[in-house]
């Protein structure tokens, strides 16, 4: 390499973040991943925008609305709908309420299902895991047991026991899926410090006399991030799909919130004869896990240095 | 091998009393009186007191935690409040219909996605390749009973009256009774009743149907569990086809798969025998860890194609307040699941030196 290549090399620093940027704007699948999500938080925000209805509103009585309304199949004008009824992109429900707008507003619950109950997860698995890990000894052992057990139980029925106990109901199953994912961010962030905790840097801050939550969080906690960010956006598609099956059983959102797996609950029974009303929902609750997914590949690659960008 | 193996069981012991304990602590947990939720909200003083001394309920609760698990090594999981029946005798009828269901998903699962992931490392971004990674992608993200209701509609109501016609609900068609093996075979003197045994193994429909030589039951049987178990597999499938693919990609880059191949091997010999068998180890880890995603397939997807299965009989319990119901079945799966953990990192020690020596 010529000298002038290696100060060319120099002046410019590279930090793992923009590189990592960089490196996700290359990957096609973590863009469409992006461009979902993106979507998705413009539809939550702009719900009352796009959906042309109340969303708790049955359509009986409704202008313009006469004949059998309840789970009516779509109607759009330019695909040759009569253009005398009223449009439904996606149909009516069992309670004749505008299928579209269910859906629009059923991307808010995910939404925060999915950000709300990782990041409780990951705020408590993490400090389980920064504790565990630097402690050792019997403080150690007991927290990484007590995982062990939570990660005994298949998590869909751990989940379940949790919200039998609690109750049924939205904020019962989120809270539910934050407990049975917290071994996982535990784990990681446990073994981030576990690979740091003996290197000089991390002696000389203790030698120094340093404040050892001084030490865990500014200088170990970061080498922990990356794991944590990857598997936390992971995690975000498996929450809205965990939170998604214990509406589907009766355990999650009640009726008439506009929640996907509740709505899928509610049609289920009448999939053979008015099918869309099973379709759109799991649809929207596939492409959200989906973006999240992608994203989160995307991000693995990307964050990781070992792997050879060129 | 024998240190590792003990060892290994050493360290589920403290995992299997966590389970125990997390499923007494439901019990207790679970708001409301006990006696009123098992006799009914007008059980009198005096009935109560009776019921809670008959049960134990009035001793510390470490006591109460002995005795329940001392109960639990007997097999005594106690009554269902719905059923009126001991759990053990639900299990041991409905355990055969989502062990069949789960052991068709897995097939399903591992005969497609090993393929399918080794042929796509092996023609790394051709369009099959694409394609597959593009099905993975969509199948892990797929909502299970999601995936069971539109493989209902697609081959019971569009593709009806025509070859590919599949039932959509229930194990065999309505009223079949099928003739247990042990009657077609005669095991039984006259007037006995069947051990439970024999019966638990009749209540396998595809086993039976093998065991009585009954090929339209065998048809029969097999159509019925086709949707149910592509619904369940399908995650599972993906998971393990994106697997075999990395880890197959891996090996393909090795040394000792170029040594083979300037040693003159057939191509299929270098892929097969180098390649995919040096792949395989983690892939045999995934298939183990899957067994969580087939029970919760299984309690997501029996309700919706009619099959009395554990999964179907735990949603009905929590639904209906059975807690005994609830707390046992949530007992046996969850050992299940340490169980199946437990074989998969003895098969992994087994095929792996370095993981035994470490």
């Amino acid at each position: 390499m010529k000298l002038q290549q290696v100060a060319h090399v120099e002046t410019r620093p590279s930090s793992l973040w923009r590189d990592s940027f960089k490196h996700i704007l290359r990957q096609r699948s973590a863009i469409i991943g992006l461009c979902i999500i993106a979507a998705l938080i413009l539809c939550a925000i702009f719900a009352p925008v796009i959906a042309n209805y109340d969303p708790l509103l049955p359509m009986i009585g409704q202008p313009g609305h006469t004949g059998r309304l309840p789970a009516q199949p779509p109607c759009i004008h330019l695909l040759g709908c009569s253009t005398e009824q009223p449009q439904h992109y996606l149909g009516l429900d069992l309670n004749a309420r505008d299928l579209f707008s269910r859906v629009i507003f059923g991307s808010r619950v995910s939404l925060v299902v999915g950000f709300s109950s990782v990041l409780f997860s990951i705020v408590v698995g993490t400090l389980f895991g920064l504790v565990s890990g630097y402690a050792g000894g019997w403080i150690d052992n007991i927290i990484m047991r007590l995982m062990d057990v939570l990660l005994a139980f298949p998590s869909l029925l751990l989940s379940i026991a949790i919200v039998t106990v609690l109750g049924p109901g939205l904020q019962n199953a989120l809270l539910a899926i934050s407990i049975v994912t917290i071994p996982a961010y535990a784990r990681l962030a446990r073994a981030s410090v576990l690979a740091v905790k003996e290197y000089e840097y991390v002696l000389a801050n203790r030698s120094l006399g340093a404040n050892p939550f001084r030490i865990l969080f500014v200088h170990i906690f970061p080498n922990a991030l990356t794991p944590l960010i990857v598997q936390g956006t992971l995690g975000i598609g498996t929450a809205v799909l965990e939170a998604a099956a214990l509406s589907f059983i009766g355990l999650g959102a009640q009726p008439p919130t506009p929640e996907w797996g509740a709505m899928l609950s509610e049609a289920r029974n009448y999939v053979f004869t008015a099918p869309h009303m099973v379709f759109f929902p799991g649809f929207a609750i596939m492409m959200t896990v989906l973006g999240f997914n992608l994203l989160g590949d995307g991000l693995r690659d990307a964050l990781d240095p070992r792997l050879n960008r060129n | 091998m024998i240190v590792f193996l003990a060892r290994r069981l050493v360290t589920s012991v403290p995992v299997l009393i966590g389970i125990l304990f997390v499923t007494f602590l439901l019990g207790h947990l679970i708001p409301g009186d006990p006696c009123r939720a098992v006799l009914g909200e007008r059980a009198t003083d005096v009935v109560c007191d009776a019921f809670i001394a008959r049960n134990g309920l009035d001793k510390p609760l470490p006591e109460q935690f002995v005795i329940y698990v001392s109960n639990i090594v007997r097999g005594d999981f106690g009554e269902s409040l719905r059923y009126s029946r001991t759990i053990m005798d639900l299990l041991s009828e409905r355990l055969p219909v989502t062990m069949e269901l789960g052991l068709a998903a897995m097939v399903f699962a591992v005969t497609i996605g090993i393929p399918l992931g080794i042929v796509s490392a092996y023609k790394r971004n051709s369009a099959l390749d694409v394609g597959t990674m593009v099905g993975a992608n969509v199948g892990v993200s797929m909502p299970v009973f999601w995936l069971g209701l539109m493989l209902a509609y697609i081959f019971a109501v569009l593709l009806k009256d025509t070859p590919f016609a599949l039932p959509p609900s229930g194990r065999l068609p309505a009223g079949y009774q099928p003739t247990p093996f042990y009657e077609v075979w005669s095991l039984l003197q006259s007037g006995a009743s069947p051990s439970n045994l024999m019966v638990f193994i009749s209540r396998f429909n595809i086993l039976n149907a093998i065991l009585t030589l009954n090929g339209d039951l065998l048809i029969s049987a097999l159509r019925h569990l086709i949707l149910p178990a592509v619904a369940v597999g399908t995650i599972p499938m993906a998971i393990i086809a994106r697997m075999t693919r990395s880890s197959v990609l891996e090996t393909l880059g090795q040394d000792y798969v170029r040594t083979a191949r300037s040693k003159g091997l057939r191509e299929l010999a270098v892929v097969i025998n180098h390649a995919v068998r040096n792949a395989m180890l983690p892939v045999v880890t995934i298939i183990g860890l899957n067994f969580g995603l087939l029970v919760s397939g299984a309690v997501l997807t029996e309700t919706i194609f009619g099959l009395t299965g554990v999964g179907r009989t735990l949603v009905d319990g929590i639904t209906a307040r059975d807690y005994p119901l609830v707390q046992g079945f949530t007992i046996v799966i969850a050992v299940a699941f340490v169980l199946i953990n437990l074989v998969v990192d003895i098969i992994y020690g087994y095929l792996d030196p370095r993981i035994r020596l470490s």
